[in-house]
């Protein structure tokens, strides 16, 4: 990382952006900054139009023969180009209660729900500028809001992640487990054209399901990324004091002495993520695994690589 | 298992504290929001519950150790009744036989043997009897391992003793003698009359657990009795005859009027008596009227009509003139006039004691004029050398006292052994000027001195001293008087067994005008009586009392006027029974215990027999008490647990405090529960780094 990338850095801080109230300024302030800190990045120096050569086929434009090529080679290729055209990115957003967890304002961190706004917030932003048509589900046991795919929808999403953030900070638990299988099934079908679908959870959900869950999406040619959000302490169970646990989907108590259970805890989180991020890998989702504490930017930085990937396969 | 403090186990409520305190805080247990349980639901359950298995254990460990401090603090104990009494095998018999005086009274004295024989005859083969015959102190009077025949024969022997009763030295003499025993049973029995006046609670005394003490009382019941209990006499010498005035102090102790006759006897003959009618538990003077007497000591007797305790019954003493203390002053060769005239007037006044003065010129002195001499005045001469010398240093080695005075002497010449007994004799200080020093500090302790300490007693303040020697001491000396400017006035060192006296200004008016002062006259005769060793004359002895005839000077005089008292004049000493005893004045053998009663006679190794000093001995009159005292307090005393020897009684259990203060059950349970506690802390610790590991 370049000293600029680093300034960039420290200002895209969770808890720094956490004291900007409006979303878009924040989106702003993340994305700018961001393309500002990557204009030396060597990602950005593989953009270009031309994409691959093809045989020529009877019908196409002899325009479009490399006659270089056809100087060295002596055969006929065509010059494939990028299509110039804008895609859909659907933004779809857990917001079951677990995604409430981690908001701390002594230490200034936010909640994963709110890291999560921030994150979608500025993925939209980004693909607004890309003059993307942009879209938002966010869900719970079932689809809770939905913004339709549409390049004008940039203010609209931002003021419904900004509802969904307020809203979510003052929710109740409600009881009962949140899937992704039920949402995630009806959004695929709102799916006309292909889309790249970003999906922020927790993911607190047998990994077989989530990849089932996953299916309806990505079997509809839908590109996806896939951002696993979680806390420092769920990462790190680093709890001291023995205390009653209340699961914040199903309202059950369970006492715990962090100290005697630390170690498998861990080791159960580590065993998940990896499963999660096998089964992804298999199911050519984008997987990455974000600490609510660590700055934005590896997040942009996840979906700008996976975005020019996807775009070079077209 | 008994508790001394019971209440305390209330205490172990507390044990409910750890319990409650852990159900309260996982009452008060942090309640934490967390996004899903699902991980945790899936830690196997086994390894939770094997985590409390293990908190259980500490909380085991701790309510332990409380339960065990709380035990601790309820003083348990562990009750025995008498375990370890053996009933069967031999028996080890301690007879302790009563012979003092009171046991003469009536028929106890053959009741009390009748009672030794008979525990003597009971006695089975294999057992093991001792006798001590005790009355002020004890004493085995059976050979060890004596057979029964043997030891009767030791009780036909006992006598009767003129001495009080002391039961502690018995009890403890018998103690030790069950103590040693490795027989199976052990007794201990003790023939008395149980008078209460021997008695002292002595709770140093145990014996061993086990043993029996079985009390035989031959006291107890109405007793009466009457006794010549003190003699008092009045010796007037200003006639051609000394006449003695005898007075006697009859004592009834029994509930009736008595009617007694009390005789006096002089020189073994009834010279007067008289009638008289004692109270009931009353007291009686009797006055005898004045009789002469021989000028020497006689023997003198008041006895009255003999009742049942006939030891009682004759008090016996000895007239004796006040023997002179001899003086010898030392003058210079050529003396100032009068130069010892103070003095030798001042000692000539007075009777008790009456000093016998002789003074010589130095150059006169020979070594036969030392001889008897209890006292030395060297006045303003130096000590003599030669055998002079040599005399006098054995004097004062064998008692005497010698007073210097060194005046003007230029002492730069006296002998080198004289100079290292006695202070360094300084310059003459003159005091004329300021009209004279005075006597400012005076050691009223000291015997000199002790007479003058009440108040108009003596002044000592208007005696003037216009010169004297600056004296200063050497090591082993003591201060007496001071003046008011420090020096030292007089000053003593112990020498052998005699006295050194020095006086740092003269004894005539020459340098002071303390001759001219009242109390100059009391200071000598107080100097006097000290430096030579005088003592008042006893009339008469207890029985038990030990005589140091070292101390009494009166006694030994007579038989060694003319030559030196040293350890090596032996003299005789007879007792009543006839039994002689070779005594000295001084050195190992000039102290005798008195025991019989009646006259001993203290005589020179050539004075024929009847002619010598007559010493009366009486019987303790505390015998005469014949107050009786409960058996069973001595059997308590002596058997009672309450002491350092845990032992046992058949008829006093121990107490519960006492029982718990020998177990100290407390003590091991403290220390437990100490460990217990290090054991709780060792484990919690390793728990926890297991845990946080």
């Amino acid at each position: 990382m370049t000293a600029p990338a680093q300034q960039t850095t420290s200002y895209l801080d969770p808890s720094v952006l956490a004291r900007i109230g409006n979303l878009e300024l924040l989106a702003r302030t993340v994305v700018e900054g961001f393309i500002n800190g990557l204009h030396r990045s060597p990602l950005l120096g593989a953009s270009t139009d031309f994409a691959e050569h093809r045989a020529y086929m009877p019908g196409d434009d002899i325009r479009r023969i490399d006659w270089r090529l056809f100087a060295r080679s002596d055969r006929h290729y065509v010059k494939e180009y990028e299509a110039d055209t804008n895609t859909n990115f659907n933004v779809i957003l857990d917001i079951s209660p677990s995604m409430r967890y981690g908001a701390n304002p002594e230490e200034g961190r936010p909640s994963k729900l709110t890291y999560a706004c921030y994150l979608a917030a500025c993925l939209t932003y980004f693909s607004s500028l890309q003059r993307d048509r942009v879209a938002l589900a966010t869900i719970d046991h079932d689809i809770v809001d939905y913004v339709p795919p549409s390049a004008k929808h940039l203010q609209l999403i931002l003021h419904t992640l900004d509802r969904v953030d307020r809203k979510g900070r003052d929710a109740k638990a409600t009881p009962g487990r949140s899937t992704l299988l039920a949402p995630l099934r009806k959004l695929s079908e709102t799916m006309r054209r292909r889309s790249l679908v970003v999906l922020i959870s927790d993911f607190y959900e047998d990994p077989d399901q989530v990849i089932d869950a996953l299916g309806h999406v990505r079997g509809r040619g839908n590109d996806m990324i896939v951002f696993h959000l979680l806390d420092p302490r769920e990462l790190n169970f680093s709890f001291s004091d023995a205390s009653n646990f209340i699961d914040m989907e199903t309202g059950d108590k369970m006492p715990v002495i962090p100290e005697y259970l630390r170690q498998q805890y861990r080791e159960l989180v580590r065993q998940h993520t990896d499963t999660l991020a096998k089964r992804m890998g298999e199911s050519r989702a984008d997987y990455a695994v974000f600490d609510t504490s660590k700055p934005l930017d590896r997040a942009l930085f996840a979906f700008l690589g996976a975005r020019q990937r996807f775009s070079r396969v077209r | 298992m008994n508790f001394l403090a019971p209440a305390f186990l209330a205490g172990l409520a507390a044990i409910a504290v750890p319990v409650i305190i852990h159900l309260i805080h996982r009452e008060r247990r942090v309640v934490v929001e967390f996004p899903s349980l699902m991980f945790l639901r899936r830690i196997p359950y086994r390894s939770v519950r094997r985590q409390k298995i293990r908190h259980l254990l500490l909380l085991l460990l701790r309510c332990i150790a409380l339960a065990l401090l709380v035990a601790a603090f309820a003083r348990p104990f562990f009750e025995r009744r008498r375990a370890g009494l053996s009933t069967t095998g031999a028996r080890e018999v301690v007879v302790l036989l009563d012979r003092s005086s009171s046991m003469g009274y009536a028929d106890r004295w053959s009741k009390a043997k009748d009672a030794a024989r008979k525990v003597v005859n009971g006695l089975s083969s294999g057992d093991r009897a001792t006798l001590v015959l005790f009355a002020s102190d004890a004493s085995v009077a059976s050979e060890p391992m004596a057979t029964p025949d043997r030891i009767t024969a030791a009780i036909n022997a006992a006598k009767l003793s003129a001495e009080g009763t002391r039961y502690g030295g018995a009890l403890k003499l018998a103690s030790q003698i069950v103590a040693a025993s490795n027989l199976p049973r052990r007794e201990v029995v003790l023939i008395s009359d149980f008078q209460k006046i021997g008695w002292a609670n002595h709770n140093e005394i145990v014996f061993p657990q086990g043993t029996t003490v079985t009390p035989v009382d031959l006291g107890g019941g109405a007793s009466s009795d009457v006794a010549v209990s003190q003699v008092t006499t009045d010796r007037d010498s200003t006639g051609e005859r000394d006449r003695v005035t005898v007075a006697a102090r009859l004592i009834n102790t029994g509930g009736a009027t008595k009617q007694v006759a009390a005789s006096l006897a002089i020189g073994g003959r009834d010279v007067q008596t008289q009638r008289v009618t004692l109270p009931a538990s009353g007291v009686l003077q009797v006055a005898f009227t004045s009789i002469a007497v021989p000028s020497g000591a006689t023997k003198g007797v008041v006895h009255i009509t003999p009742d049942s305790l006939a030891q009682d019954d004759a008090l016996n003493f000895t007239i004796a003139p006040d023997e002179a203390v001899p003086v010898l002053i030392v003058e210079p060769s050529s003396p100032r006039e009068n130069q010892s005239l103070f003095l030798s007037r001042a000692l000539a006044i007075g009777d008790r004691p009456s000093f016998r003065i002789d003074v010589k010129r130095v150059d006169a002195v020979t070594p036969r004029d030392l001889d008897g001499r209890a006292l030395i005045v060297l006045d303003e001469v130096a000590p003599p050398t030669g055998p002079v010398g040599a005399r006098l240093r054995a004097l004062v080695d064998g008692g005497g006292g010698v007073i210097v005075v060194p005046g003007g002497n230029r002492t730069e010449t006296w002998p080198v052994e004289w100079r290292s007994l006695l202070p360094i004799v300084g310059q003459i200080v003159d005091r004329t000027e300021d009209a004279g020093g005075t006597l400012s500090s005076l050691d009223y302790a000291h015997p000199i001195f002790e007479i003058f300490n009440a108040p108009r007693s003596g002044d000592f303040s208007t005696a003037r001293f216009y010169r004297y020697r600056a004296l200063s001491l050497q090591p082993g000396m003591t201060i007496i008087a001071r003046f008011d400017d420090g020096s030292p006035a007089l000053v003593e060192r112990l020498v052998g067994r005699g006295k050194l006296l020095t006086w740092a200004s003269t004894v005539d008016s020459y340098w002071t005008n303390l001759p001219l002062q009242p109390v100059f006259l009391p200071f000598v005769h107080q100097l006097g009586k000290h430096a030579g060793r005088y003592a008042d004359p006893r009339p008469s002895f207890t029985a038990g009392d030990v005589l140091d005839l070292s101390r009494h000077g009166e006694l030994t005089a007579p038989f060694l006027s003319g030559r030196a008292v040293d350890s090596t004049t032996e003299l005789v000493l007879e007792a009543p029974s006839g039994a002689r005893e070779r005594v000295t004045a001084t050195g190992a053998n000039h102290m005798i215990t008195l025991r019989e009663q009646g006259f001993y006679e203290l005589r020179g190794r050539d004075t024929p027999v009847g002619s010598g000093r007559p010493i009366a001995v009486n019987v303790d009159p505390t015998e005469s008490d014949l107050s009786h005292l409960d058996p069973q307090d001595v059997v308590v005393a002596v058997t009672t647990v309450n002491k350092q020897n845990p032992l046992g009684s058949e008829t006093i259990a121990a107490t519960p405090q006492d029982q718990e203060q020998r177990q100290k059950v407390w003590w091991y349970l403290l220390l437990s529960a100490l460990l217990l506690m290090g054991a709780e802390t060792m484990l919690s610790n390793r728990l926890s780094k297991a845990m946080s590991s």
